[in-house]
């Protein structure tokens, strides 16, 4: 079982945008396709250890970088994750 | 005329036609654009592997290079469309409302002079044609008179793909402004040999496209839509984002793109402008404006020939047009290619008002369109190929 943390965003153009200003600052997280389970949506979405994405999520909003939803994912092999969607109380 | 047409020398083959499109490109835009079909063709944007990715990174660095030459803050407010003509649509036709005014200038290429005709004639909009000099030079005192209570943009070609001459840009701006009316910029002629600063020139709406002094390949362009500016998308579909709505989303880039872009092309546009980067804009711009200078004072030397529009090169950008007198422009390009080599272009260039105010319409001229990688000994080669021709119809 792992814990780890997603987050969304409302175009592409936007998880690219992400994915080149946290390279530039050895963030360390991953660009992945947007698990089905917390998203119908075909794109892509950043995922990071859990405990690092309020800091993330503050150089995106401080860089101009619209992001759409951020979730905490219980993850079990090939096993549906046991989803909660991070209310921004819970990111700060 | 005495000629022999059939005498091709197609090894020569001096580009004088880089308004139509450039042509050498830089090597590396052959390559990238090669290189993104053989090994990095994930569709952006669609599926979430690797390969979609480094297309989406790609696409990401073209629309941040753009954004850096034009000056533009915010990337996401530069969206690719298939060339000018398609961005100066999208704008057009998602700006403009039923029962606006719309002010074009004569100089106007018909991918205005057609969406507007169609808009006006099903009785959406209403227009007013904004006259130009025998130079190319549109009148701005008439301007200051055609506003109009719902005139609500002004259509500006940046520089004639006829005679090359470049538009007032920041005084017809802040015109428009003043009256609270929109500017749309046609910068077909000019992105990639002018430098046009969008935020300091405060330009609302701009198409450009990638194939021209970009150095790109055919089939890229794009459209700068100012923050606050909300078009009305001309396609709905597929942008992989937001895909369980039926709702084309509202986000920029993706609200004015729907569909699968041209990467390979995209890739080929980066590459060119990173060329243009590289050389320096000013020394491309210098370049190009001293082979206008020797051209046209060579071709003023004959006096059969007249040429179109301001006598001074720096105020031009690419096309320089001409006629020999009583004599069909289109067999004077014709002889050219097949004796000489020549490649350029004759007619209308499909801005045919322009024409009409330069006193060169149905018949059209002779257009020269140097590019940076003209030589100075092609413009001599050129010029003799032209004497040779002049010399002919003085025979008759």
């Amino acid at each position: 079982m792992a814990t780890n943390c997603y987050v969304t965003f409302p175009t592409i153009f936007y998880a690219i945008r992400a994915e080149s200003l946290l390279k530039q600052k050895d963030f360390t997280f991953k660009m992945v396709p947007v698990p089905r389970s917390i998203s119908s949506s075909c794109g892509t979405a950043l995922r990071c250890a859990c405990p690092d994405l309020s800091k993330i999520r503050q150089y995106l909003a401080d860089h101009q970088t619209e992001m759409e939803s951020f979730y905490q994912l219980e993850e079990d092999g090939f096993k549906m994750p046991i989803v909660k969607e991070l209310q921004s109380d819970e990111l700060q | 005329m005495n000629c022999n047409k059939d005498s091709v020398n197609h090894e020569l083959n001096l580009y004088f036609d880089n308004s139509a499109t450039s042509w050498p490109k830089p090597e590396a835009v052959y390559r990238a654009a090669e290189l993104q079909m053989r090994q990095m063709c994930g569709n952006p944007g669609r599926s979430g592997h690797t390969r979609m990715l480094e297309a989406d990174r790609l696409i990401y660095r073209t629309r941040e290079a753009l954004a850096a030459l034009f000056k533009v803050d915010d990337p996401s407010r530069i969206i690719f469309a298939l060339n000018a003509t398609d961005a100066l649509n999208i704008a057009l036709k998602g700006f403009l409302k039923t029962g606006d005014h719309v002010i074009f200038t004569a100089l106007e290429h018909n991918s205005v002079l057609r969406p507007l005709g169609t808009m006006r004639r099903n009785g959406l909009i209403t227009t007013t044609m904004l006259p130009c000099s025998l130079e190319g030079y549109p009148d701005l005192e008439f301007l200051e008179n055609a506003y109009q209570p719902q005139t609500s943009l002004l259509v500006i070609n940046h520089a004639s793909n006829v005679i090359g001459t470049v538009a007032p840009l920041r005084k017809m701006i802040e015109s428009a402004h003043k009256k609270g009316v929109k500017v749309l910029v046609d910068a077909a002629q000019t992105a990639g040999t002018i430098d046009i600063d969008i935020a300091d020139l405060d330009i609302d709406l701009l198409a450009f496209t990638g194939h021209k002094s970009l150095l790109g390949p055919t089939g890229t362009g794009g459209l700068y839509v100012k923050a606050g500016i909300d078009l009305k998308p001309l396609r709905e579909g597929g942008t992989g984002s937001q895909s369980e709505l039926d709702l084309h989303p509202k986000n920029m880039p993706e609200r004015l793109e729907a569909g699968t872009l041209n990467s390979a092309g995209l890739a080929g546009l980066l590459e060119g402008i990173n060329f243009i980067r590289e050389t320096g804009l000013d020394q491309i711009r210098e370049h190009e404006t001293a082979l206008r200078r020797s051209l046209r004072e060579q071709l003023m030397e004959m006096r059969q020939i007249t040429v179109y529009g301001p006598e001074e090169a720096a105020e031009c950008a690419g096309s320089l047009s001409f006629t020999i007198r009583d004599t069909d422009c289109g067999e004077i390009g014709y002889i050219l290619e097949n004796n000489f080599g020549i490649l350029c272009r004759t007619g209308l260039h499909c801005a045919p008002l322009a024409h009409q105010a330069f006193g060169t319409f149905p018949g059209g001229t002779i257009r020269l369109s140097p590019g940076f990688f003209t030589k100075a000994g092609d413009i001599q080669f050129l010029i003799n190929a032209i004497r040779e021709i002049v010399a002919l119809t003085e025979k008759g």
